[in-house]
């Protein structure tokens, strides 16, 4: 996070993270489509020949809080997926304040999820930072595929984890807003507890979301978009201390 | 720690980060000399200049074609005051929060001052103008009392020379300026993002690369260190081995002489057995400790001018009792001529004994060993052609061939065979015996003398040694 007292701007940094494939990309331009012209910029992507991302895509969205007349600056960006951009997916990391990650529904594809998620632990480890530190959700993609696994086994899944996970279809964005606002929420919650932005910025935590949300182009009610969330919790919680 | 110095903190550690931007300026986003194209390009198809100025006051992009009232009230002494008066505060009006903004000029002129706004920041304002708003029907009165000495006719006439703009015109200019300038905004953030990444991955990869070469170096040294032990071990253990092998030895030997009173048979036959097995075992421990000797460099070489000639006639005349007895002739005749060698005579000695011992070894009774000799010159294999004669004085060498008529050597066994402790089979070790360690003594002892070895056919049979050597320059 940066924070500029000066030109009241508070600049947010998200990473959409995830094992090749999986629809980080995708997330986003759903991301673009679904926010309001005013709100986000031009979607920047950087991709090889085959529409693979090979640095990384970022999207900026801007909005002010009137009340407090700070600017809100969230710049989300994706990591390339393939395992032999490492490099380039810690430099992405790097300075991330919270991160979404794109899991692959099918079941042929668990290996794959699980390695990445790994591959985000080691690489925040390189960067100095432990993954219970940093608010994170899970999203289920590509729930229209045949052999994924059940709403049901994710639910069971997700109750025995720490963190939100959501479900979706980016490709049609379903799911791509409620993951979006279940990562801000985890995201602000630690960032307010941390820096006690209520008071500095003048913005009430709980008024955060939905702010963002009417800022960002959202009509349906966050109240809503947040409960599609099966487990986990959207209150920040660190966790617990590494065993050594 | 205060929270505000916490979250400056932070923030100083996210803006190392890349895609940040914590200050993005107009200037690092735009090619200037494009910039300057592009208000051209509008200026060509207005007539109405166009210019573009960074949020800090820095201009950037300047199309301008002076309009002939601005010259004219500028020869005024009062007109010239109140035309850098209007200038200075156009340049400072920044546009205003939101929407274009428009200063007039005392002329009747206008300017219309359009914020640059990228990422949700203002980074810096075009401004367009002046240009005579089509409003404007009469020469203002503003204009005709700047100056005492102004002619009125002349004022109007060049007041008409301006460029007409309604706003319609000036806000489709704006906008298409805003567009155009807003795409180059973004090509030209990707493109300081993409070479900022590219930068970054760089520099990342080379930090791995650094750690992955500071373990290969440790462990490298790790593994010499214990290399020098192991050849220090080796060293210790055959000196001590040797001290009480010398007197097993000897006193074998005094008891097969019959000094301590004369053998049955059978005694002296066991006697003659230990002696030589004594022997044996002694060759086993000098090899060995010759080895660890060249293994730890600690062996060293004491380089003379040698003569071809001398050193194998010296070779020939050692060995030529042992290949008689197996029935063995044993040949040497180097051509006249050849360049001494560069070497330790001792050692080399070592080296064509040891060859030559071998040869005779593994060659059958009624065969032949010969010992050649030829000047390289240069090695084929050492040099290029470039610089011949300049390299080729300091890379002569003298190759010398010790064939043999013997069983021959596997191709796939040519390297190894300097290998220590290998032999072709171990069934060889039975039939002909050997350490296993004399060809690996050769092969050391040649790279001692920056010299080559290698394994040839002997056709059509036997194999050949073939040995290269420096050779001593002129005043050598």
């Amino acid at each position: 996070m940066q924070l500029n007292f000066a030109a009241r701007e508070v600049t947010l940094k998200l990473v959409y993270y995830g094992p090749a494939l999986s629809g980080k990309t995708t997330n986003l331009r759903s991301l673009h489509e679904l926010t309001s012209e005013r709100s986000h910029g031009r979607l920047m992507t950087l991709e090889t020949r085959d529409d693979r991302t090979l640095f990384f895509d970022m999207l900026p969205l801007t909005f002010r809080s009137d009340e407090s007349g700070m600017s809100l600056r969230i710049k989300v960006f994706t990591v390339p997926g393939q395992v032999l951009h490492g490099s380039t997916r810690r430099l992405v990391l790097q300075g991330a304040d919270g991160v979404a990650f794109i899991a692959d529904s099918q079941i042929a594809e668990t290996e794959n999820n699980a390695a990445s998620f790994l591959d985000l632990r080691a690489n925040l480890k390189d960067l100095g930072l432990a993954i219970r530190d940093l608010p994170l959700v899970i999203q289920f993609n590509k729930r229209d595929l045949s052999n994924v696994r059940t709403d049901g086994e994710i639910a069971a899944l997700a109750q025995r984890g720490r963190e939100p996970v959501f479900s979706a279809v980016a490709l049609n964005g379903d799911g791509v807003i409620e993951s979006f606002l279940g990562l801000l929420a985890v995201t602000w919650s630690k960032l307010d507890a941390e820096h006690q932005l209520a008071r500095t910025l003048g913005i009430k935590k709980e008024a955060f979301v939905p702010l963002a949300a009417e800022k960002l182009g959202v009509t349906r009610p966050v109240s809503e978009l947040l409960a599609k969330c099966v487990g986990g919790s959207l209150e920040f919680v660190p966790g617990p201390e590494a065993k050594p | 720690m205060t929270d505000e110095a916490a979250v400056t903190q932070e923030g100083r550690r996210a803006a190392d980060a890349p895609g940040l931007d914590a200050h993005l300026r107009l200037e690092d986003l735009v090619d200037r000399a494009g910039l300057d194209e592009l208000c051209r390009s509008f200026l060509e198809l207005f007539g109405i200049p166009v210019r573009v100025y960074a949020s800090e006051g820095d201009l950037l992009a300047d199309a301008a074609r002076g309009h002939e009232i601005c010259a004219y009230v500028n020869t005024l002494t009062a007109g010239g005051r109140a035309c850098g008066a209007t200038v200075s505060a156009v340049k400072a009006n920044d546009g205003g929060e939101t929407g274009d903004a428009v200063h007039p000029c005392f002329t009747g002129n206008a300017y219309r001052i359009v914020p640059v706004d990228y990422d949700g920041r203002r980074i810096g304002r075009i401004i367009i103008g002046p240009y005579l708003p089509a409003a404007v029907a009469e020469v203002p009165a503003s204009l005709l009392q700047i100056d005492a000495q102004i002619d009125p006719g002349r004022a109007r006439s060049l007041l008409a020379k301006v460029p007409r703009a309604n706003d319609a015109t000036v806000n489709r200019m704006s906008l298409h300026l805003k567009r155009a300038l807003d795409l180059i905004l973004f090509s030209g953030h990707k493109a300081l993002l993409t070479s900022q990444m590219h930068l970054a991955s760089v520099r990342e990869s080379y930090r791995e690369l650094e750690e992955k070469n500071r373990k290969l170096q440790d462990a490298y040294d790790r593994l010499r260190e214990l290399d020098r032990l192991k050849s220090t071990f080796l060293a210790t253990v055959s000196h001590e081995l040797r001290t009480p092998l010398t007197s097993i030895i000897g006193y074998s030997e005094m008891l097969v002489e019959g000094i301590a009173g004369e053998l049955g048979k059978e005694q002296r036959e066991f006697v003659t057995t230990i002696h030589e097995k004594g022997g044996h075992l002694l060759a086993l421990i000098t090899g060995l400790l010759d080895l660890s000797k060249l293994e730890s460099g600690s062996m060293t070489v004491n380089l003379r001018a040698i003569d071809v000639h001398e050193l194998v006639r010296q070779v020939v005349s050692t060995l030529t009792p042992l290949a008689r007895k197996k029935g063995i002739t044993l040949e040497g005749a180097p051509p006249p001529g050849l360049p001494h060698l560069k070497a330790d005579p001792e050692r080399l000695r070592q080296v064509f004994l040891n060859l030559v011992e071998n040869a005779i070894k593994f060659t059958p009774a009624g065969g032949v060993v010969s010992i050649t000799a030829r000047n390289l010159g240069v090695d084929p294999g050492d040099v290029d052609t470039s610089g011949f004669a300049l390299l080729a004085p300091v890379h002569a060498k003298v190759e010398i061939r010790v064939a043999d008529t013997g069983i021959g050597i596997p191709a796939r066994e040519k390297a190894r065979v300097f290998d220590p402790f290998y032999q072709v089979d171990s069934s060889s070790t039975r039939e002909y015996g050997g350490t296993g360690l004399g060809l690996s003594i050769v092969k050391r002892l040649v790279d001692a003398h920056r010299g080559t070895v290698h394994i040839e056919d002997n056709v059509p049979q036997g194999a050949v040694f073939v040995v290269r050597l420096p050779a001593a320059a002129a005043g050598d």
